[in-house]
């Protein structure tokens, strides 16, 4: 009986010993490796770069902040021509309430998605030197890091204080280029100079490293050189630099021709068109980006909140021969709003549509807008030209008596619509908002009839712009607060240096 | 049934008259409730031999001495009994002593005796749960025990409550209690316990009862024993019932449609006035009254069905008035059926149960269907050896469509926010006759027409029944043990505890129909598997030397191990309908998928000794490896001190006639906490999250990591006096206690220009200070008739004590010291401004004057009260007449607030063309009414629903969360039916509720904060319980 005792209690204590393994304890996750894992071959590493990329365009925060290519929406949102209706999503930046109210989700959002991004940049540059493999691709990877660097510093200085020729000293964001540990401090706030400059520093650091990279063009989300001199152009142009726009904007263009009056009308969703000089494609698997669609697609059954209608008076902008008025049609039902049917999804039972983030249009109205702003009215001219030709619009003439340089910004808000550039022009030009209620000059309703298309008519009470003055009921003006983006309330409270 | 016992006694009766010793063997009880008791001396007169009864109360003694005649059987604080010595089974039944109260409760790896012990521990017997139409057992604790808080915020079928012991005592990490199941920490779903195969449920509440689950009880422990085979023989008992359940409390009082249309008439013609003059303003919106809201359910008769006037034309009636929110509900149907078969024989002991339920929802598409088994059985394989295992399984089938969530498709919300006066059926806009199809039914109405907030092409009340939200879960547990007595006290119990759950996701919306017509349908599934095992190896001993010096020591080793698998895919664009699975449709959306393992390693030791059951002292030790911390931060060490000191035995009080109990408590000690939530099982180590983009591998660094993080502590001092008095008639106990939490698992924020928020540290401190007290009494106690009330509450005090920084806000709450972490942080609402009819807050000036603005965001915030109730608990009653017995619990909360959410969705003020309006609304600011609390209505008014408190109120309330009436068949007639018992009853749950804020229901989230939730529901049942 003792022996049998002992047996038992000998048993046991030999399978307590073998749990209490010295290893027991080392679990590791599935879905993360050590860093080490990461910066052990060049190959590994850039996965670090795509990782990040990911994350940028690829990460809700909310349904109405699917990554960053909601930050487009919101900055037109915020613009004159997009009359936002009251669904779920951009409503609130569309009134004026949301971008400067540091408590808000989206406020904070896009700090922390493009931050995250500088972070991993700097953390990624300071150990690609040593990381072993071929130098040729740590050449180019170290190039994609830095410049994507640069994209962030100069998104983050479109919108964070007013442009350089309002207040070059202005307050903008606070610049990092080490990576941070538990007992990184916050910085102060650079000025927005300074912010520029740091971007154009790390893209031009990047150009000659990205030279001899030919890029795969069914990965056009891949940063190369012309991404680069795009980038340069935004950045020469926006700080104020116009002289040395001109060249990075033809540079950036180089190999991508205007699209067709066709291919504008094919909804904006296509990566493989020929103008698109950067963007991120979508898969039915891969479609956080594409859900900026269900915003500005007005006019596809599937997209859901449709909450991007045109101005009514923007329509006045175009000829009625211009590829682009075709996109305009009254709604019927509801309340009748204006569609602007630019952005419409490629598979909608996907819910796919690829996203635009640079083409050739913008870069020759960089080209214009620069040569406008070096006085050579002449080349001005005959660069937006060149983009009105392939519209289909009437070209340019000088002595029709408007500024050259007024028609290229409306020129602008006409191509570019939907497609984030409304807020930057805004506030890096020192301009306003222009918005006005849609009414008859009497101020009374403005009633449209409506063809049909066995020939009757639909009488629609058109409904433009909601909102026509900020929120404290003043009228919208230059250099008004409300076009800043607040810096979110987490950074005020646990960043004490900020404003030093 | 007797003829088989006598062939057993005849088989038995010749081993015994062969045998020279005699064997005498039966089964202590106490006389009170006819429970076994365990731990019973049985000895030989005037000898020191003698046996203790074990856990069904049963005794085996030989005697040897063919002189002895007479056994004395005693127990502590039962009156001593001497039977003769016989070789027949005997039964015999103890008497109280009157001088104590002696409820056996379960502890942490064993059980005691209430009155002796050193800890806090509040028990809730089986038969308290019973009769509670409730699928999870969380639901049913709410009221039953001083400090347990309960928030119950849904009432999906088949959902937990929230449970929360003694305040809030983490910030980050987990502030949920430990669970543990049969001895055990559970792994598994809570819902898949069967409430009808609990024995009891202890709550655990301070260092010394909790202490020795050290690693994760700092939140308190819950002890759930299911029931065991007890009396010999066997008996089986079967439980029935059938109910129906409905929505506890009203919803929201909405607009009619002859309500709504003069006021979104309203709408208009103010917005109107903004550019237009005031004839015209109100000729336009009667004009554009109907194209607005897209329909006219005056008929085609009024074409403008609202005048200039602001008026319902004369004659204009609605032609239809369909309520949406009462065609998403329905009366829910309850069918609950258990059986469990359970008893004893010599050296075994078991029980077998069996339970069905259906609980369907009341709202269309929800509902919870379980089948439980149960087996527990435990064997004295041999003098020294005892083994058992209880074995469980659970399936359930949980329909559980959108709730808890902003979506337009949540069941919940879309019938509320529903206009009046669109119809549920297509109907004729002339006469509003239902328009049919070609086999005469009525066709659902997809509303095109619909405004968007009207949601548009879509008809719930249809595609409810045609698409799936499904959760189906898979449970098992088993908890195998075996106990070696090694020496004269001495034992040796190991035990091998696994649970498995598995859980998949199932959700379907149809091709055709609604909300995913347009793509085609979609599907995912996800599967979500938890293993998780704990092995542990414990030496007891336990002596009495002296008579007086007892002496109880516990020492052991556990190791836990768990293992998370996820797994999931969506597809959409299904080619044929009436199919739902992803191999039905066409594009694959996604597919995910991943693993975690967690895992811990414990040393712990415990002793207790009692001199003359007078003074008692307790203190444990435990060390725990958690592999969430670096190998050299990993081990925390956990402690407690605890003595109590029984008055009454003291020869001053021993001869006080009216009090029969008088005990001093306290105790001190620190748990840990190492929950850092679900996803953080790694955060000691430099991980870089892993994605993709395009079919590229990608990884960034998501996280900071800190490889000094350590165990969070909770240091727990609780004092106590328990009483009873007047022959037990009367008593309680009152506690005061102090949980101060420090080193918090904190994510402490950072300057997110960094590129992280926050980095997970030790730092802050939390402090919960509060009292419970629990009353019991018999007012009345007659031979036929006695009531008897238990009454329980507590208060208690959250104060962070230490950050590390001077302010956090986060969400509608802003932390600093001194304030709780549940402290609304929130606009001040300043009313409606009376000549303008705006919307206004406050906000204070640099200059500290407090001024008020009807710009939102310029407003300021303020400290609003906190969402913690002042005092809560529960009160019930028991009152029984001959067999009938009526008991009744009222649960109540008192102090604190709500921000209600869901209410904000209904107050609008026109800009939602098509939503449902409050009925306060029509109170809206007018020139004519100028003192009132909505501001004047406008399509195109500012928001005015954010956060502020406008929306914030009471949350104080009392509800009747059960009633039972029950009456059991007459003993005589019983025993002519070869019956034990038959017990029939009537059971409500939530039947009653007192609540100021009239809409939404008051239980609601510890933080107090709405969203769009499935509300509490009140049942009726009816049941009959067989024993035989």
């Amino acid at each position: 009986m003792k022996k049998n005792r002992l047996l038992f209690i000998a048993i046991f204590a030999a399978v307590a010993f073998a749990a209490c393994n010295k290893d027991f304890l080392d679990t590791r996750p599935t879905n993360a490796v050590p860093d080490d894992q990461v910066f052990n071959s060049v190959d590994n590493a850039e996965t670090a770069l795509t990782g990040i990329w990911a994350y940028m365009y690829e990460t809700y925060f909310t349904f109405a902040v699917p990554g960053l290519k909601s930050l487009d929406l919101t900055s037109d949102a915020m613009g004159s021509d997009v009359a936002l209706t009251t669904s779920y999503g951009f409503r609130d930046s569309y009134t004026f309430i949301e971008m400067v109210d540091n408590t808000k989700n989206r406020v904070s959002a896009y700090w922390t998605i493009l931050y995250k991004t500088i972070d991993n940049c700097n953390n990624f540059l300071s150990k690609i030197d040593n990381v072993p493999g071929d130098d040729a691709k740590r050449k180019l990877l170290k190039g994609q890091a830095s410049a994507l660097r640069g994209f962030c510093y100069l998104t983050l200085a479109e919108f964070y204080s007013f442009g350089v020729t309002t207040n070059p000293n202005g307050k903008s964001v606070p610049v990092y280029t080490e990576p941070a540990n538990p007992s990184t401090p916050g910085k102060a706030r650079s000025t927005v100079t300074q912010v520029y400059q740091q971007a154009i520093a790390d893209l031009q650091a990047a150009l000659p490293l990205l030279a001899d990279y030919e890029r795969d063009d069914t990965r056009k989300f891949k940063i190369d050189s012309k991404v680069t001199n795009g980038l340069l152009a935004r950045a020469y142009l926006y700080s104020n630099q116009p002289a040395k726009a001109i060249d990075a904007a033809v540079a950036a263009r180089n190999g991508y021709p205007l699209m067709s009056g066709d291919d504008y009308n094919k909804g904006f969703n296509d990566a493989g068109n020929v103008e698109w000089i950067w963007a991120q494609p979508q898969t039915p698997t891969q479609n956080v980006a594409a859900s900026t669609f269900t915003f500005l697609d007005v006019s596809t059954p599937v997209s859901y909140y449709k909450s991007f209608k045109a101005d009514p008076w923007f329509q006045g902008y175009f000829d009625s021969t211009d590829v682009r008025f075709r996109l305009f049609q009254w709604s019927t039902s509801g309340p009748g709003a204006l569609l602007y049917k630019k952005f419409r999804f490629r598979d909608p039972g996907g819910m796919v549509s690829d996203v635009v983030l640079m083409r050739a249009a913008e870069m020759y109205l960089i080209e214009a807008e620069a040569y406008a702003r070096t006085n050579n009215t002449t080349k001005a001219a005959e660069v937006l030209n060149v983009l009105r030709s392939a519209r289909n619009s009437h070209l340019y003439n000088a002595a029709a008596g408007s500024s050259v340089t007024d028609t290229i910004l409306l020129e602008r808000r006409k191509e570019l619509w939907g497609e984030g550039f409304s807020l930057v022009d805004i506030i890096r030009t020192g301009g306003t908002v222009v918005r006005k209620p849609f009414k008859t000059v009497n101020g009374t309703d403005s009633i449209i009839k409506v063809p049909q298309p066995d020939g009757s008519f639909v009488n629609v009470r058109g409904v433009g712009h909601r909102t026509v003055k900020l929120p404290d009921g003043s009228a919208f003006v230059k250099n008004s607060p409300y076009y800043l983006f607040a810096i979110p309330l987490s950074e005020l409270q646990n960043n004490p240096n900020l404003n030093n | 049934m007797l003829q088989r016992l006598l062939i057993l006694l005849l088989l038995l009766g010749p081993l015994a008259a062969f045998s020279q010793v005699r064997t005498v063997t039966g089964t202590v009880l106490s006389a009170k409730d006819k429970e076994p008791l365990p731990g019973a001396t049985i000895v030989i007169k005037g000898t020191t031999k003698g046996v203790l009864t074990g856990p069904d109360g049963s005794f085996r003694l030989e005697v040897a001495d063919p002189a002895a005649t007479t056994l004395v059987i005693s127990y502590v604080g039962m009156t001593s009994q001497e039977v003769p010595v016989s070789t027949a089974p005997i039964t015999v039944t103890l008497q109280s002593a009157g001088k104590d109260i002696d409820e056996i409760v379960v502890i942490a790896y064993g059980t005691t005796k209430k009155s002796s012990y050193t800890g806090s521990v509040s028990q809730i017997k089986g038969a308290e749960l019973e009769n509670r139409q409730v699928s999870s057992v969380t639901k049913a604790l709410q009221g039953l025990a001083s400090g347990v808080q309960s928030a119950s915020q849904s009432g999906q079928p088949g959902s937990d409550a929230t449970i929360r012991i003694r305040g809030v005592g983490s910030i980050n990490a987990s502030a949920d209690p430990l669970y543990v199941v049969d001895g055990v920490p559970y792994g598994g779903n809570l819902s898949a316990i069967n409430p009808y195969d609990i024995e009891s449920i202890s709550v655990l509440k301070d260092a010394a009862s909790a202490a020795l689950y050290g690693s994760r009880g700092a939140n308190g422990v819950i002890i759930i024993t299911t029931k065991k085979g007890k009396v010999k023989g066997s008996n089986i008992d079967v439980r029935v019932s059938q109910g129906f359940s409905k929505r506890a409390v009203k919803d929201y009082d909405r607009m009619s449609t002859d309500q709504y249309f003069p006021m979104f008439w309203r709408a208009l013609f103010n917005e109107n006035l903004n550019s237009q003059d005031s004839l015209s303003a109100a000729r336009n919106a009667s004009r554009d009254l109907v194209g607005e809201l897209g329909i006219n359910p005056y008929g085609s008769a009024f074409p403008e069905p609202v005048g200039a006037d602001g008026k319902l034309v004369a004659g204009a009636k609605p032609l239809w008035s369909d309520d949406w929110n009462k065609a998403m509900q329905r009366t829910g149907h309850r069918t609950e059926a258990n059986v469990a078969i359970s008893g004893a024989t010599d050296k075994t002991r078991y029980l077998i149960s069996g339970g069905y339920l259906d609980d369907q929802g009341i709202y269309l598409g929800s509902g919870f269907k379980r089948y439980t088994v149960r087996s527990n059985v435990d064997i004295d394989a041999r003098k020294w050896l005892k083994v058992g295992l209880n074995l469980s399984a659970a399936h359930s089938d949980q329909q559980a469509p959108p709730s808890e969530d902003s979506r337009s498709d949540n069941y919940i919300q879309y019938g509320r926010l529903m206009g009046p006066m669109y119809p549920v059926y297509q109907r004729d806009l002339n006469t509003g006759a239902y328009l049919l199809d070609a086999k005469g039914g009525k066709i659902f109405d997809y509303g095109d027409y619909r405004p968007d907030p009207a949601n548009p092409r879509t008809n719930l009340v249809q595609t409810s029944g045609i698409d799936k939200h499904n959760v189906l879960r898979d449970d098992v547990s088993g908890r195998f043990y075996a106990e070696a007595t090694l020496y004269k006290g001495l034992k040796f119990k190991t035990s091998y505890n696994a649970d498995y759950s598995n859980r998949v996701g199932h959700d379907y919306t149809n091709p055709t129909l609604g909300f995913d017509a347009e793509v085609g349908g979609t599907v995912s599934k996800a599967n979500y598997r938890t293993f998780s095992w704990t092995f542990n190896n414990l030496l007891t001993y336990e002596n009495t030397f002296n008579e007086k010096h007892h002496l109880n020591v516990l020492l052991g080793q556990e190791a836990y191990k768990f293992k998370y698998t996820f797994l999931s895919g969506s597809k959409s664009g299904f080619s044929v309908p009436g199919v739902d699975e992803p191999a039905d449709a066409a594009l694959i959306g996604s597919f995910d998928g991943y693993s975690d393992n967690y895992r811990q390693s414990s040393f712990l030791g415990r002793a207790e000794y009692d001199y003359a059951n007078k003074y008692f002292f307790s203190t444990s030790l435990r060390r725990d490896g958690s592999s969430r911390f670096a190998p050299d931060r990993r081990w925390g060490t956990f402690w407690s001190v605890g003595a109590s000191w029984k008055l009454t035995e003291e020869n001053f009080l021993k001869n006080t006639s009216w009090l029969n109990l008088l005990t001093l408590r306290a105790s001190y000690g620190g748990q840990g906490n190492d929950n850092l939530g679900t996803d953080r099982y790694y955060n000691y180590l430099p991980l870089y999250s892993v994605n993709s983009n395009l079919g590229l591998g990608g990884t960034f660094r998501e996280y900071l990591f800190n490889d000094r993080l350590k165990w969070e502590t909770n240091l727990n001092l609780n004092i106590g006096v328990d009483w009873s008095m007047f022959d037990n008639r009367f008593g309680g106990s009152a506690e005061f206690f102090v949980r101060k939490s420090q080193d918090l698992l904190y994510s402490r924020p950072k300057a997110p220009s960094t590129g992280y928020a926050s980095v997970d540290e030790n730092v802050g401190a939390l402090k919960n200070t509060g009292i419970d007290l629990n009353l019991h009494g018999t007012p009345i106690r007659t031979k036929d008739f006695s009531w008897t009330i238990d009454l329980n509450m507590t208060h208690y005090r959250n104060k962070i004590t230490s950050l590390p920084q001077q302010e956090i806000i986060s969400g509608t709450k802003k932390l600093m010291v001194g304030k709780s972490i549940y402290d609304f942080y929130l606009r001040e609402w300043a009313g409606v401004n009376p000549n303008t009819g705006e919307a206004q807050w406050k906000y204070t000036n640099p200059d500290g004057s407090i001024k008020d603005t009807t710009n939102y965001s310029k407003a300021s915030l303020y400290y609003s009260g906190s969402s913690l109730p002042d005092l809560y608990g529960g009160l019930t009653n028991t009152f029984t007449y001959k067999n009938f017995s009526l008991s009744f619990l009222i649960v109540y909360s008192i102090g604190g607030k709500i921000l209600d959410n869901d209410y904000t969705f209904l107050m609008g003020l026109g800009g939602a063309a098509g939503r449902a309006w409050s009925t306060e609304v029509l109170d809206a600011w007018t020139p004519t009414n100028r003192n009132t609390d909505v501001p004047q209505v406008s399509t195109v008014a500012p928001s005015w629903t954010a956060a502020s408190t406008r929306f914030l109120y009471d949350a104080t309330y009392a509800r009747l969360k059960s009633l039972n009436l029950s009456y059991s068949l007459p003993k005589s007639l019983m025993e002519r039916a070869h019956l034990n018992n038959i017990t029939v009853y009537v059971t409500g749950e939530n039947l009653f509720t007192l609540y100021n804020h009239k809409g939404m229901d008051p239980e609601q989230t510890v933080g107090g904060t709405t969203y769009y939730r499935y509300p509490a529901v009140k049942s009726v049942s009816a049941g009959i319980n067989l024993s035989f």
